[in-house]
């Protein structure tokens, strides 16, 4: 095993943790075998989102960068998806390639924007609302494409209705196509999610990972050290816009459907929520707290009818009241005292005006 | 005089654009750019206050009373939130994005479910004058004076009296001023439910002229946060200008190339302030003074 | 931890034989309802004007339930709160086919959401009613449609204005698919009757604030507005531009008959806008008042009954009547029921039939006049009138199969 699959920035360690984290991948791998059709394609939905809570949670909860758009990023990929998939046709593997280069163009983006905010000394609150205006902007521009004019090759924008009609992906045998849909797609995202949560343990608890908490704790102090904080902040900008972009494609896939309502104000606070309630400075916190979260949320939109979203907001205001540090972290920590808890000193800062 | 109509008609737009950026932001001025509590229920206040002017007006309140009656009572939901909620995560403020959002959406759809989908709305008082074959409501065009009464009422509280200069010890260093005797539990309260009231206000002067709907708040709360985050740390210096300039470029864009233009240069406008001004708008007006 | 684990799995796996067991039962017996999943935003921005379309379908479904069901079968309703949320959409649109296994589907208020669970009824053939006033141009062999299209609402509304008022057009829209569409659809009109289109401006949806566009409007000096605005923020237009005393005649196809702006409203915020509807609260025909006394005795507190409300309670008895053509619930059959050219059915707003060729309903449009006292008259009603675009431009579902949506500017290929 890795040796920094455990660590100190990282809840969990030690064989209890990894045989339980074996068993649920292994339940989860297994649920295709007895679940519905639609079971699967709804645990495929909830998995769908966890990749952009934990890059945001790299972000935000390691190395104290707040985005409040990473939507820009998860919807540029899906379009970028949709575009690219709808002209290449879906035979020789060309959906495959078009995942590939739709995943690019988020990397590309938070590069840029990355180097922008960063290089050019913007911090704090002021990334928030850079990456939030970024998102607004895709949004608005979108919503207002639904002519014939704004088409890319075969591919029609189609405005705030949204484009559909994209291949799913596809691998092509002589035999017959094999196409990533229903479970299929789900354990292609399973194992993605999977491969996703342990690299980026290994990285937070790398050398990397250290000195991007100590970037967050204190970022002058780490300058001060030598480091060159701002290449480390465009670095981790740049992993959070490609994993909001993974979920943007395949939130693409998932329903053949993008929106520009995907990129908009509620959407953009989503990812924020999954974050914070869970416990932002852990990515099992994180990812355990997206599944669940969308999960409630769905459940409480069937059986809550109009007070859907009242009891959703209840159960986030207990969370927060009465789960300092994330429900995850929390649920954690007070379940078990044992040896594989990180006991985290977990410096909550008090974080005054802008004006500090 | 044909040029002098012109020049009142743009004159108009901008001030227009910018009595609403500053009322947006004014209640999250205090709120965000002072407290620091990220304050996703801003919108939500703004809306607490349009619907009480709205009820009251139309329970024959005449309409000042009304919007009294609305600023009031937003402070009030204000007070009991600080209460209640906000005041335990003074120590987590980003935990505050979590618990906002949170009582945002129990206030938006609770209101839907307590109030109906709708309320039926009240007439702009004032009537409408005509300059050179254009006509202008009375009403909105008196709201930027209002705007820059309320900018200086809230510069005077917050530099020259006793509570303001508390109140910013306080949220400068907590401990210093406890030591120095404020208390500072009574002014987080006090400051907290000053905001509320303030967006109460903003939804009380703009309940005349927009729907009330429940989610009415998510009409201002882009437009305040970029306000407020251009203006930088010493916010009551800083919106008025924020809201001048991006008051100014949105209502040139919106006036020459439409409503979309418009709407798309106001956060680019914002992107690039930001990144030409990295501590927003006062912070590039203070670093000559020496403040940081 | 190995044991418990052991024991759990057991568990599980005797229920899921129990689950099997259950399932194998012999499935659709003649006492089992028929289920039709509901899909309406009960809560979030559309709220306001889905409410009432949701009560119509229960009503419906009421009446038809208490004479019997649909071939002595009850009708079971399914229904999810989309909370005007896309994605929430999607998510039940799956759930209700895939899950609930509905017979039929109705739902979606925008444009947006519809086009969101299309393709997923698409893929499992799921027969679909969409019960809204629309920008037209949907050609789905899955999809019906009930609600009006531009061409039943603006080759009445803009040729009568322009007679009245002038040949001077000013458009103000959503920027989106709905109003640029239906902004072409008012600019192709007013050009074939000798207008001219003073101005035309998009708004995006997000924009509240309109002292920009009254002023370029007063400069334009038109005849009459076109206003196809949307959503409850562009609906404060309507305020400011009284306030500003603009006092210009307004045209519009989606207000008045969709969230009755007119009894939210203060006077004279919506003095002289005409309006073509399929239906409104005020049609004051036996069919209408009946149908109110029905709705108000069941849902006493609704305050306003819309014209989706109207095509939502035609669409249950639609299906009704074409379950009972095919005498069964098969959903090809029904489909094929459908489109038979022989589905009726009379209600609150006359009788109303399905084009097999687009799968839309033909329509009584009312034009409703809203005076200064925001009271309604109805000058003038055009009865029968045919959604017959989309068949003159090559769209024939009774023939091709097609899941395409298309505009002016964007048609079948030949």
């Amino acid at each position: 095993m890795l040796p920094n699959l455990s660590g100190p920035q990282t809840l969990g360690k030690g064989p209890l943790f990894w045989v339980l984290f074996f068993a649920a991948v292994i339940a989860a791998a297994g649920v295709p075998l007895f679940a519905s059709s639609f079971a699967v394609s709804n645990f495929s939905y909830f998995l769908v989102w966890t990749f952009m809570a934990m890059g945001l949670s790299l972000m935000w909860g390691y190395a104290g960068i707040l985005s409040f758009g990473q939507t820009a990023f998860f919807g540029l990929a899906g379009y970028a998806y949709g575009v690219i998939s709808i002209n290449w046709g879906d035979a020789h593997g060309l959906t495959w390639a078009a995942l590939l280069a739709s995943l690019t163009l988020p990397v590309i983006l938070a590069s840029v924007l990355g180097y922008l905010i960063f290089y050019g000394g913007i911090r704090e609150v002021f990334v928030g609302i850079v990456t939030l205006s970024v998102t607004l902007v895709f949004e608005t521009f979108m919503a207002q494409t639904a002519g014939p004019e704004w088409t890319i090759g075969e591919a029609r924008l189609n405005g705030f209705n949204g484009m559909s009609g994209m291949p799913a992906l596809t691998i092509n045998f002589h035999s017959g196509d094999l196409i990533f849909d229903g479970s299929p797609f789900y354990w292609l995202l399973l194992a993605l999610v999977v491969l996703a949560y342990l690299g980026l343990r290994v990285l937070v608890n790398s050398r990397f990972g250290n000195v991007l908490v100590a970037i967050r704790e204190n970022p002058e102090r780490a300058e001060m050290l030598g480091y060159n904080i701002r290449f480390y902040q465009l670095i981790v900008f740049t992993i959070g816009g490609f994993f909001a972009g993974l979920s943007g494609a395949f939130y693409t896939l998932w329903g053949s459907y993008i929106t520009p309502s995907s990129m908009g104000l509620n959407a953009a606070a989503l990812p924020i929520i999954w974050v914070a309630a869970g416990g932002r400075t852990d990515i099992t916190a994180v990812l355990v707290s997206t599944i669940a979260l969308t999960w409630v949320s769905q459940q409480l939109a069937i059986y809550g009818s109009q007070y859907a979203l009242v009891l959703m907001g209840i159960v986030l205001l207990l969370v927060v009241l009465f789960a300092p540090n994330g429900f995850v972290v929390s649920v954690w920590r007070s379940l078990s005292k044992r040896s594989f808890v990180r006991e985290a000193a977990d410096p909550v800062r008090k974080f005054t005006s802008a004006a500090d | 005089m044909d040029f002098l109509y012109y020049a009142y008609a743009a004159f108009y737009q901008f001030a227009d654009a910018f009595s609403f950026l500053v009322l947006s932001g004014i209640g999250l001025a205090v709120i965000f750019g002072m407290m620091g509590v990220i304050n996703l229920a801003h919108g939500e206040f703004i809306m607490c206050g349009a619907y009480v002017t709205v009820l009251s007006a139309r329970a024959g309140l005449p309409l000042p009373f009304a919007m009294v009656c609305g600023t009031l009572s937003s402070g009030l939901v204000g007070l009991v939130l600080e209460r209640l909620i906000i005041r335990r995560l003074y120590q987590r403020l980003f935990d505050s994005i979590v618990a906002t959002w949170a009582i945002s959406i129990i206030a938006t759809q609770g209101m839907l479910i307590v109030a109906g989908p709708s309320l039926e709305g009240i007439k702009t008082p004032f009537g409408s004058f005509e300059l050179g074959g254009i006509s202008f409501s009375v009403y909105r065009a008196m709201l930027p004076a209002v705007a820059l009464l309320l900018l200086g009422a809230l510069y005077w509280l917050f530099v020259r009296t006793r509570f303001g200069i508390h109140s910013r010890a306080a949220m400068q260093d907590a401990d210093m001023a406890k030591a120095l005797g404020v208390s500072t539990n009574a002014i987080y309260s006090k400051t907290f439910g000053l905001g509320a009231a303030l967006a109460g206000l903003t939804g009380a002067l703009y309940a005349p002229t927009m729907t009330a709907v429940p989610t009415m708040g998510s009409a201002f709360i882009v437009q305040s946060f970029v306000t407020v985050v251009v203006s930088g740390a010493d916010v009551m210096l800083g919106l008025a200008p924020s809201a001048a300039a991006l008051g100014l470029i949105q209502a040139l864009l919106t006036g020459f190339h439409g409503q979309l233009i418009g709407q798309i240069g106001l956060l680019v406008t914002v992107i690039l302030v930001v990144r030409i001004m990295p501590t927003g708008i006062s912070g590039f007006f203070l670093r000559g003074s020496g403040s940081k | 931890m190995r044991v418990s684990n052991w024991g759990k799995a057991r568990a599980a796996s005797l229920m899921l034989a129990m689950f099997g067991i259950a399932m194998a039962m012999p499935a659709a017996q003649a006492a089992d309802p028929i289920k039709l999943g509901l899909l309406e935003d009960a809560s979030g921005n559309f709220a306001i004007a889905v409410i009432p379309k949701i009560h119509a379908v229960e009503l419906a479904v009421g009446e038809i339930n208490a004479k019997g069901g649909i071939l002595g079968r009850q009708i079971k309703i399914v229904a999810y709160d989309t909370q005007s949320d896309n994605t929430r959409f999607q998510e039940f649109a799956r759930r209700v086919i895939q899950q609930d296994k509905a017979d039929v589907v109705f739902g979606a208020f925008s444009s947006a959401s519809r086009e969101a669970i299309r393709p997923i009824m698409d893929r499992y053939h799921q027969l679909y009613f969409y019960n809204n006033q629309y920008e037209g141009g949907v050609c789905d062999s899955n999809t019906f449609v009930t609600g009006a299209v531009p061409e039943q609402q603006f080759s009445t509304l803009i040729p009568w204005m322009m007679e009245k008022y002038g040949k001077r057009v000013y458009t103000i829209a959503a920027d989106y698919n709905f109003g640029q569409i239906s902004a072409e659809w008012v600019r192709n009109i007013v050009k074939e009757k000798g207008g001219t289109m003073v101005g035309e401006e998009f708004i995006p949806l997000s924009v509240s604030q309109f002292s920009q566009t009254i002023q370029n409007i007063q400069k334009a000096k038109p005849d009459f507005v076109v206003t196809l605005l949307v959503g409850a923020n562009q609906a404060s237009y309507y305020e400011q531009q009284a306030s500003a005393n603009l006092n210009i005649p307004m045209a519009s196809s989606v207000n008045v008959g969709q969230a009755y702006e007119h009894r939210r409203f203060k006077a004279p915020a919506l003095k002289d806008m005409y309006v073509t509807a399929n239906y409104v609260e005020e049609v004051n025909s036996p069919e209408s008042n009946d149908f109110k006394k029905r709705f108000h005795a069941k849902f006493p507190n609704e305050p306003y009954i819309n014209q989706e409300a109207a095509n939502s309670y035609d669409a249950v008895y639609l299906y009704k009547a074409a379950v009972e053509k095919a005498g069964t619930t098969d959903q090809k059959k029904v489909a094929a029921a459908l489109r038979s050219g022989s589905i009726c059915t009379n209600g609150p707003s006359g009788k109303v039939c399905i084009d097999p060729k687009s799968q839309h309903l033909s329509h009584t449009i009312y034009l409703v006049h809203v005076k200064a006292d925001h009271s309604v008259d109805i000058p003038k009603v055009w009865n029968d009138i045919k959604p017959y675009w989309l068949g003159s431009v090559g769209c024939d579902l009774s023939k091709k199969s097609d899941h395409s949506q298309y505009t002016p500017s964007h048609l079948p290929k030949k």
